[in-house]
């Protein structure tokens, strides 16, 4: 597949923002989430692109967005019962809600997402980068770092979980 | 039997090659459990890929400008220098507003050229006639 590779990091968040955004929201289940990674992946694009080879561009991207989204949830698995000063500020300032909060209420209603946002994080990625971004196993395979066969799998077992999620 | 469901995500997507569809489409036309599984994957397959594509959020690519986000990651930041910038434009109101004039009745006076007074106690003029005294006649 030839792609022709924005070299500017602009063109990147001009061509791929909302896609890296849907992404992040079908993974986060929620705006103020989603669009705190759209810009954590744009930073990492800016810093990559010095660096990037020639080869799968929307695999090289998608494996900065999921990279950043598991930073993420490790981020936020580390972090204490009672918030840091610093968490404290930035809940007050920005008017977000934690983000649990902000989960029940943007995704009620959605079944298809609370069920997704239920699969393991493996099997979440590969079918929502299968099915929401359109993308080949080829290049889910680049993106999730694991062989095509791996990639298949998962995508069959998401589906399979989906599908028991949703009856 | 075994049963080659791994297979059938990969064939909705159009993933298998040659012989892998042959194998799966043999197996499906002989269990039932497989071809009902296909149905049912195709199914749940669609229902993800009718979620809708969400818009981008106003404001949310101009503000991952490296240049930009550093200082609304720290949006306390901003606050307090809101804050201070606040107190100072306070401050300097404070010095460049003229104290509150007084008003004296010299002041009413020279400027509408009547005679007030504001001591409710004063009265009205008493105008003293003097007494008119018949002399003589």
């Amino acid at each position: 597949m030839t792609e022709s590779v924005p070299l500017t990091w602009e063109e990147v968040a001009r061509v791929y923002g909302r896609k890296i955004y849907n992404f992040a929201y079908r993974l986060t289940g929620n705006q103020a989430d989603a669009s705190d990674l759209v810009q954590e992946v744009l930073l990492r694009v800016k810093k990559g692109l010095a660096s990037y080879q020639p080869g799968s561009f929307e695999g090289w991207l998608w494996r900065i967005t999921r990279n950043a989204f598991l930073d993420e949830v490790r981020r936020k698995n580390r972090r204490p019962t009672s918030p840091l000063p610093e968490e404290i500020d930035r809940w007050d300032v920005a008017t977000s809600p934690p983000a649990d909060v902000e989960y029940e209420r943007v995704t009620l209603g959605d079944d298809i997402q609370k069920a997704l946002l239920e699969l393991p994080l493996e099997f979440r990625e590969a079918v929502v980068l299968c099915d929401v971004m359109g993308l080949s196993y080829e290049q889910i395979a680049t993106a999730v770092a694991a062989p095509v066969g791996t990639v298949r799998s998962r995508i069959h077992r998401g589906r399979k979980l989906l599908r028991e999620l949703l009856t | 039997m075994s049963h080659p469901s791994v297979l059938i995500s990969a064939y909705l997507d159009g993933e298998l090659n040659r012989d892998e569809v042959g194998r799966l489409l043999d197996h499906l036309a002989a269990c039932g459990q497989c071809a009902a599984e296909l149905e049912a994957t195709q199914h749940v397959r669609t229902a993800v890929r009718s979620l809708p594509m969400m818009e981008l959020p106003g404001g949310v690519v101009s503000e991952a400008d490296p240049v930009v986000v550093p200082l609304l990651r720290n949006r306390g930041f901003l606050v307090g220098a809101a804050a201070a910038t606040a107190a100072v434009v306070i401050a300097v109101a404070a010095l460049l507003t003229p104290a509150p004039t007084s008003v004296t009745v010299s002041d009413l006076n020279s400027r509408f050229g009547a005679r007030v007074s504001l001591d409710p106690a004063f009265g009205p003029a008493k105008v003293v006639v003097p007494e008119i005294v018949q002399v003589g006649g």
